[in-house]
């Protein structure tokens, strides 16, 4: 990781650009989608970045956390100039979810309804958010659109508002794993926090660089960056949350899979039209279960992926910082990016905008 | 209309293949000698106890190979896969059916087979049967009623199954073809060409270490694929050698599966025997059953004979 370069665009951020962070929820059309064709363009809509005093709320839409537990995060983007607010899931409990699914719909759903809020940040993953998707109520966000932030789990409503809503959302690291002390946090826990709070404020443009893996597949690709938690992703195939990645960079992480599961989902991928028409492919962190004793499969996660995009001519890169692991920059999902996979370098680079256009007729 | 393949009668050749995992020969020799004392030929394929020294019984192109030729043999009745394990997925959209649609046999097994059962199913509506492996032939298993279904079910005789009742069981009765497996192999198939609708269908679904919130995740992936609304009726088989996280889940499987059709009416049963538990009746899939669950007891039953749906 090139993480010089990364940390100085980061931590130079200083103050935010509060002229930026006025400016309305923008429009356009994404660039090459060929799934989506020239005839249908689906527009995106990039909800208002964060201005100071603005209230980021904070909720459990899956697995449960404590109101101690959030207190890190809290305090840390307090500093940042914002608001928080903790929903009523934060300090409940049902089993491994924050509350019952009727607790935890009502919570993500008042954050959803309530204009004041301006980004929604999930406490933490686990598992449970498919128990609410389909309950949920996405239409305020076309009314007051802002930023879903979470990752893992989370993936499903990333996906679900990709898919149905065309707006963009952020895949980051949430409030369990900020760290206690900001002070004796590792550089890239602290640089992944950091690029949450620019992609937030939208003062600069996304920009991330790592050291090229010698199994990358050089290139460049431009398009619109979805994906998230693989196997979460698999399990929303044949739903309405599925996302269709025709001409997009697709980013995927793990943890705790086998290696032949990670090959089945890979393959789950090629056999449910996801490989095929990729502009880009970015593999993140994958956290192995190690094979059963009697059971190795064999090959890494490099030769898996390898194998499943060998008749393609996408750019590949792997072991890029998204994941399980503490370097996990923030991704603003849905958002035209560049990806250029070089020999000596892969950089990623949110693409400039075309000319903002007015906001859509959201009768 | 679901077609059945020919019943098979005394001389006819059973092939057996391992399209998935590795197995070496001695593990279904019970199964080999079993299938003769049946009055059937078997004839092994290259992928059961090959010289693979890795996971797979083969590499793709070796179980590719070894499952088209027995799909191409017409001297072959019946296809038994040895075991199941994982690597179905990486060989289904290579294989050629068009010598198996002109000439239907059985594909026998469960586990990772599911996806191939279910890739049948919904491309070429050809009964398939969801039955024991070699392995199950083995520790007795041969004299047992559960291997005894899939020979019952190989001459084409009358299929009956009985369970205890359970206390999540809803009582009714349909008649309608059935579908299923493994709920894993089920949930990674769908949104592929490998998986049919399950609308007007009895489903039964078993599973074998996992995860319970994956468990709760994948039976959602299915209602959420539209999967679960309009069954004839639900059959839930065994989960056997499930996992919890740190933190416990909180429901059993049978609770999450309870919980997750409660907005429906049909017909379901719990505590079938059909899974990984050592209790795996044959069942045909595709072809008509009659499912009736009451308080006293709940049937299934498959009529045998030649007759097509």
């Amino acid at each position: 990781m090139n993480r010089k370069n990364f940390l100085t665009s980061v931590l130079g951020l200083g103050v935010f650009c509060a002229a930026r962070a006025s400016t309305p929820p923008s429009v356009h059309a994404s660039k090459s989608a060929p799934a989506q064709s020239a005839s249908n363009p689906q527009p995106l809509l990039i909800p208002p970045y964060l201005k100071p005093g603005d209230t980021i709320g904070i909720t459990c839409p899956a697995g449960d956390i404590t109101l101690k537990e959030i207190q890190p995060a809290v305090q840390l983007i307090e500093s940042w100039g914002f608001k928080t607010l903790a929903g009523n899931t934060v300090g409940k409990k049902d089993f491994i979810y924050g509350g019952t699914d009727a607790e935890r719909l009502a919570d993500f759903q008042q954050m959803l309804d309530n204009p004041d809020i301006k980004a929604i940040l999930c406490a933490r993953g686990g598992y449970g958010s498919v128990h609410i998707v389909d309950q949920l109520n996405f239409s305020p966000l076309l009314k007051y659109p802002k930023w879903v932030i979470g990752f893992s789990d989370i993936t499903v409503l990333l996906c679900h508002i990709h898919a149905n809503l065309h707006i963009a959302s952020i895949h980051s690291k949430m409030c369990n794993s900020f760290p206690d002390d900001w002070n004796k946090a590792e550089p890239v826990q602290v640089a992944s926090i950091l690029s949450l709070r620019q992609a937030l404020s939208g003062s600069d443009k996304m920009k991330y660089s790592t050291s090229p893996n010698p199994q990358n597949r050089p290139g460049t690709a431009e398009g619109q960056l979805v994906g998230g938690n693989l196997k979460t992703i698999e399990t929303l195939a044949g739903t309405r949350s599925d996302i269709d990645t025709a001409g997009k960079i697709l980013f995927v992480e793990d943890t705790g899979e086998y290696l032949y599961s990670i090959d089945r989902m890979f393959w789950q991928l090629q056999r449910t039209g996801k490989l095929d028409r990729l502009s880009g492919l970015i593999v993140g962190g994958f956290k192995i279960k190690p094979d059963d004793p009697g059971e190795e499969f064999g090959r890494t996660v490099y030769d898996i992926v390898t194998e499943r995009v060998r008749t393609y001519a996408y750019p590949v890169c792997f072991d890029f910082p998204v994941g399980h692991q503490k370097e996990n920059y923030a991704f603003k999902y849905g958002v035209p990016h560049t990806l250029v996979v070089g020999t000596d370098q892969v950089t990623l680079t949110e693409t400039a905008q075309p000319n903002p256009l007015t906001q859509p007729n959201l009768s | 209309m679901t077609q059945l393949p020919p019943f098979l009668r005394p001389g006819d050749t059973i092939g057996i293949v391992c399209p998935a995992g590795y197995m070496p020969l001695k593990k279904a020799q019970t199964c080999i000698d079993t299938l003769q004392q049946w009055g059937y030929r078997v004839e092994i394929g290259a992928t059961l106890g090959s010289v693979s020294h890795d996971y797979f019984s083969g590499t793709d192109r070796e179980r590719l190979a070894d499952l088209q030729q027995m799909l191409d043999n017409p001297g072959i009745k019946a296809i038994l896969c040895g075991r199941g394990g994982y690597g179905l997925t990486r060989i289904i959209d290579g294989i050629d059916f068009a010598g198996f649609c002109g000439n239907p046999k059985w594909i026998i097994g469960y586990s990772d087979i599911t996806l191939l059962h279910a890739h049948i199913e919904a491309n070429f509506g050809i009964a398939t049967l969801h039955a024991p492996m070699a392995a199950a032939f083995n520790e007795g298993g041969a004299e047992g009623p559960y291997v005894h279904s899939l020979r019952l079910a190989l001459e084409g005789k009358d299929l009956s199954y009985a369970c205890d009742p359970h206390p999540f069981n809803r009582h009714g009765q349909s008649i309608a073809p059935i579908t299923g497996g493994n709920l894993a192999l089920l949930a990674h198939a769908a949104g592929t060409v490998s998986l049919a609708p399950m609308a007007g269908k009895i489903l039964f679904i078993e599973d074998v270490g996992e995860y319970l919130y994956n468990i709760d995740r994948m039976f959602r992936q299915l209602k959420r694929s539209g999967h679960l609304d309009r069954l004839a009726g639900l059959i839930v088989g065994s989960f056997t050698e499930g996992k919890d996280t740190t933190r416990p889940f909180g429901a059993t499987p049978e609770e999450i599966i309870r919980d997750a059709i409660a907005e429906y009416d049909y017909p379901v049963c719990f505590g079938f025997p059909v899974g990984h538990d050592g209790r795996n009746v044959a069942l045909k899939i595709g072809a008509p059953h009659r499912l009736s669950i009451t308080g006293e007891k709940i049937s299934l039953y498959c009529p045998g004979g030649g007759t097509t749906s």
